[in-house]
């Protein structure tokens, strides 16, 4: 139990003498309209933001308090996307080499000042599902494509899921990264056969999962076992539907030879020429010649399945076998509860209830208007769910562990990091943080949905993806990178480069003197309120323990308060 | 503040001392080497004999080895079929210590994930029940380093070992069991969690050193509080490990007298390197049982795979071979054993340039305790559609997981008795001893 009506007493006083604002939802809650979806507090506020945002500010807790959810949630559907390609070909333009580092600083850039916040939180989600990486394959030398596919993500977070499935299954980024890139029809002659890379991976890891659930997300189970959702056939099937897709504005002078589809070229023009990589850009094309058309093809096959036993059959061109196969996925009944698992995981919570993964499934398979994937309206059932909004009792184990990445960016957000130019060269977080974006290890993700540590949770039940990359190692590194963010690198610090992304620490200077109204704040900002009386306690005793005699005491605590709580279990346990 | 070091070490001694499991002062490391995304086990290790080099060649076709390119193996006794072989050219390194006389290093042919021995036949009539989900990464690594394919958990062999060996070291506080590549299934036990150092050793939280004393006791008082919900509890429980064995870890390995050995500059040489200073520090650390682990990626090969392959397969030949030397120079060749795993081989047909995901694969054992020089098991026949094939390619294990585990585990030091506890299916196999090891 907190102290609060002790914090509010001496809060109020102080708010008394010192006529600072102060962001106390609880002197301000009586000032506010309220909407009656919420959100009622500051705190409420702060959670909601946390939740879809790359982290909240005060300026953000006060509109969405003021506007209301619907509001906020509505204006956010309405803001255009922050492009990573746009901001990389600035950069090109301007004469500066473009790296992967720069496809980073873009986003980064979009993460921290980018107006459009939900839509950037949710295509980070979405890049934890269709997973491309920087870290292997042809895609990581082409920087700005990489940002295109990112791009995609991004411009289809409200959209449609099978429209979604079919650019990134076009996307040659996508193509190169799962090999679905120049696939062909099998040759009895040389032995060769359709590659079952993308076929494999677009069911296991975008759409379906490898067992059957029910419409909460739970694994239908027959003597005990879960039940596959396919076998091999279905995985040779669909390897028969990925083939016969080459570059974009291919050379078919001579009626698609074979050198014409294995020498055809990214571009019109050979590199280093502009436009040399422009098909990089352009979703792939077929070529009727290299697609396996006459066999027929093992699908999906489930009891609402509208190819007869899930077999499509011979004779379909290579787009034509492509939507089809693409239908018989989407509309597989696992897709709902497989897509609104992720997403909560990814926004809210490790370990939702069945019902709350039921009533977003419910929610992708019908819009309210009969419209079947919609990811705005799955996403709007995400976030205004009951289960979402409601700050879970710490006993029933809800919540999830923050992604490395989103420590950083909730430091940065909160306190209105900024380089003197603008720009966030933030090229390398993922050595120090473990993660950044497009920079997965493999397909799989950073972590598996399902991965448990060994331990109390395992043994309760519990998954906690999060914690596969939190290792003693990186514990400590990430520790020791928010306290170089923090402690080093703040506006004014005389050792910083002007190029340097540095926290403005100024404007928090004055509560610095008030140990009660500095965590209280931080409390708000970082934890939602959420804070215990035991760590709040903990905290304000250390700081009123510190020296305050200058600017540099006052800065001192301000980064020990930050830090502390950043790194603490309370903190880095999201509820 | 810290417990001294040997404060804690006498405490635990003494602790653990009722509980000690066999042995006396002798050390024996066991060392995973974890081949991510599938390796191609049948372009590592290729028949050069006509006939079964004519089966791979044609299954093959252009992405088939020339056979002059093979690096000719010399076994001391034929493999069961009477094929001669050769390694991939990308693995001088290993060629040689296959070859060489008391050769520390043993092939283990066509080993996978099996319920039961499986023929074609079964497979095919489905009379005999096959692992849950082959032929997905996900599940087949988990299948391969829990070694029991039917069972329900994530928990790893190597964890069940430690659950088991565990107490044998005097070292109560610093886990049996180290990663140096992170997160895995292997190392995973019911008591014993693994450790995880980086490359360059243990890492330090930096803001709270001994000098910063209120600093320190407010970060542990937050960590060290009794937290409400089971994730706070567990990240406090890997900061509190962390600390602790940091302080342990780097102070034994700045007291190491370096190796001489050098370790190629590359992701596996660097982790194996951290493991021979781990185990040249094994005195100062007071640990008899160890089990390490260490990983690389790029197996996956659906594309460029004879560029992608050769690249993985020299940087495994150059890292195996600097640490068998180290190993060597620290005179514990003998006690320790390393070994591959992979989650599949992959398909003999092929797919253009690369080839898919296939099942049984070929393996390497490394160490003074390791009968060299010999390839175990049945190499399977490459054909296509022939007798090995489960289908496209797809070569169903003559060897399962189970019995190549528990062929290391014996020597490790399970009894007989106990074999069941750790690999409770091996009875289904005709041998629990592939003979291997010595």
């Amino acid at each position: 139990m907190k102290i609060l009506i002790c914090r509010l007493a001496l809060a109020a006083t102080i708010l008394v003498f010192s006529g600072l604002a102060w962001a106390g939802d609880h002197v301000f809650d009586a000032g506010f309209d309220d909407h009656t979806e919420g959100p009622h507090s500051d705190a409420e506020a702060a959670r909601f933001l946390t939740q879809s945002t790359f982290g909240p500010t005060l300026g953000e807790i006060s509109r969405l308090r003021a506007i209301g959810y619907n509001a906020w949630l509505a204006d956010q559907v309405s803001q255009p996307a922050s492009h990573e390609r746009e901001y990389m070909e600035n950069q090109e333009a301007a004469g500066l080499e473009v790296y992967q580092s720069a496809r980073q600083e873009a986003w980064w850039q979009a993460a921290i000042a980018g107006p459009d916040q939900l839509r950037q939180r949710v295509a980070f989600a979405l890049s934890e599902l269709f997973v491309v990486s920087d870290q292997s394959g042809d895609g990581s030398g082409q920087p700005i494509a990489m940002g295109n596919y990112y791009d995609l993500l991004t411009d289809n977070a409200f959209g449609n899921y099978r429209s979604l499935l079919e650019q990134v299954t076009l996307n040659p980024i996508m193509g190169n990264y799962l090999s679905m890139f120049k696939n062909q029809k099998p040759d009895p002659d040389t032995n060769i056969r359709p590659d079952e890379n993308y076929a494999r991976e677009v069911m296991q890891l975008f759409s379906v999962g490898l067992v059957q659930l029910d419409a909460n997300g739970t694994a239908v189970l027959a003597g005990g076992q879960p039940v596959p959702t396919y076998n091999q056939e279905t995985i040779r099937g669909f390897a028969h539907v990925f083939t016969g897709w080459n570059w974009a504005n291919c050379p078919r002078d001579n009626g698609g030879l074979w050198w014409e589809w294995e020498y055809c070229p990214s571009g019109p023009v050979e590199w280093p020429n502009p436009g040399w990589n422009a098909s990089w850009f352009l979703p792939m094309e077929p070529w009727e010649s290299y697609h396996a058309s006459a066999e027929d093809k093992q699908l999906l096959n489930y009891p609402a399945a509208s190819l007869p036993g899930g077999m499509l059959l011979g004779g379909g061109t290579a787009a034509s076998d492509l939507g089809a196969a693409l239908d018989n996925i989407f509309n597989h009944p696992n897709v709902g509860p497989f897509i609104a698992r992720h997403l909560i995981k990814r926004l809210v919570s490790s370990n939702p209830s069945p019902a709350y993964i039921g009533r977003v499934a419910a929610v992708f398979a019908n819009n309210g208007i009969g419209v079947r994937g919609d990811l705005g309206a799955t996403i709007r059932a995400v976030l205004m769910d009951s289960e979402a909004r409601q700050l879970p009792s710490l006993a029933s184990n809800r919540g999830k562990l923050r992604e490395p990445l989103l420590r950083q960016t909730h430091l940065w957000r909160a306190m209105d990091a900024s380089a003197n130019d603008g720009r966030f060269r933030e090229w390398n977080a993922d050595y120090y943080l473990g993660q950044a974006a497009l920079r997965s290890p493999t397909v799989f993700n950073f972590f598996l949905p399902d991965y448990s540590p060994p331990g109390e949770l395992y043994s309760l039940g519990l998954s906690a993806p999060e914690f596969q990359i939190t290792t003693d190692t990186s514990v400590a590194g990430i520790s020791n990178a928010l306290d170089s963010k923090t402690f080093w690198y703040w506006r004014g610090n005389p050792w910083m480069d002007p190029e340097d992304v540095v926290i403005e620490l100024d404007s928090e200077l004055p509560f610095a003197t008030d140990p009660v109204r500095l965590i209280d704040r931080y409390d708000l900002l970082f934890m939602s309120r959420t804070m215990s009386a035991a760590m709040f306690n903990t905290l304000v005793n250390y700081v009123q323990g510190m020296p305050n005699v200058d600017t540099e005491d006052r800065r001192e605590r301000v980064q020990d308060a930050i830090w502390l709580i950043q790194t603490s279990s309370e903190y880095v346990i999201e509820r | 503040m810290f417990t001294s070091f040997a404060g804690k070490l006498s405490l635990a001694h003494a602790a653990a001392t009722s509980s000690r499991r066999l042995l006396g002062g002798d050390y024996r490391a066991l060392v995973c080497v974890y081949l991510y995304g599938g390796n191609d086990g049948f372009n590592m290790l290729v028949p050069k004999s006509t006939a079964e080099y004519n089966q791979y060649a044609t299954s093959r076709g252009a992405l088939a080895l020339p056979s002059a390119s093979l690096l000719s193996l010399n076994p001391s006794v034929a493999p069961i079929g009477g094929a001669s072989f050769g390694l991939n050219p990308a693995m001088p390194l290993l060629r040689g210590l296959f070859n060489q006389t008391q050769s520390p290093l043993a092939i283990a042919a066509n080993v996978g994930p099996l319920l039961y021995p499986t023929t074609k036949a079964q497979y095919e009539a489905e009379t005999v029940p096959v692992p849950k989900q082959l032929f997905s990464h996900s599940d087949q690594s988990v299948t391969w380093l829990q070694t029991q394919a039917d069972a329900l958990d994530r928990r790893g062999w190597g964890g069940r070992l430690a659950d088991m060996f565990h107490t044998s070291n005097t070292n109560q506080q610093l886990s049996m069991n180290i990663s140096i590549d992170g997160e895995n299934v292997f190392q995973a036990g019911d008591d014993v969690v693994p450790y995880f150092v980086g490359e360059d050793g243990a890492r330090g939280i930096d803001a709270v050193p001994v000098w910063r004393p209120d600093r320190r006791a407010a970060f542990i008082a937050l960590r060290d509080a009794a937290h409400g919900n089971a994730l706070q509890r567990q990240y406090a429980t890997v900061v509190r490990r962390s600390m602790d064995n940091e302080v342990m870890v780097t102070e034994a390995l700045d007291g190491e007298s370096a190796l001489s050995t050098a370790f190629p500059d590359t992701r596996l040489g660097r982790q194996l390197r951290m493991i021979a200073r781990l185990i040249n520090v094994r005195g100062s650390l007071q640990m008899q049982r160890q089990i390490f682990y260490v990983g690389l990626g790029g197996f996956d090969t659906h594309d460029n795979q004879l560029s992608d392959q050769a690249d993985g397969l020299a940087e495994l030949d150059a890292a195996l071979a600097a640490f068998h030397a180290a190993t060597v120079e620290m005179s514990v060749d003998n006690a320790v054993t390393t070994f591959t795993a992979s989650e599949f081989g992959r398909t003999t047909s092929v797919n253009g340039d690369g080839t898919d995901h296939g099942w049984g694969s070929h393996h390497l054992i490394m160490g003074g305790a390791v009968n060299g020089r010999r390839i175990y098991g049945t190499p399977p026949n490459l054909t296509v559609e022939g007798p090995d094939d489960a289908g496209w390619g797809q070569v169903i294990p003559t060897t399962s997981v189970d019995q190549y585990a528990a062929t290391i585990a014996r020597w490790y030091g399970v009894p007989p008795g106990d074999m069941s506890t750790v690999f409770p299916n091996i009875g289904r196999f005709a041998s629990a001893d592939l003979g291997f090891m010595s």
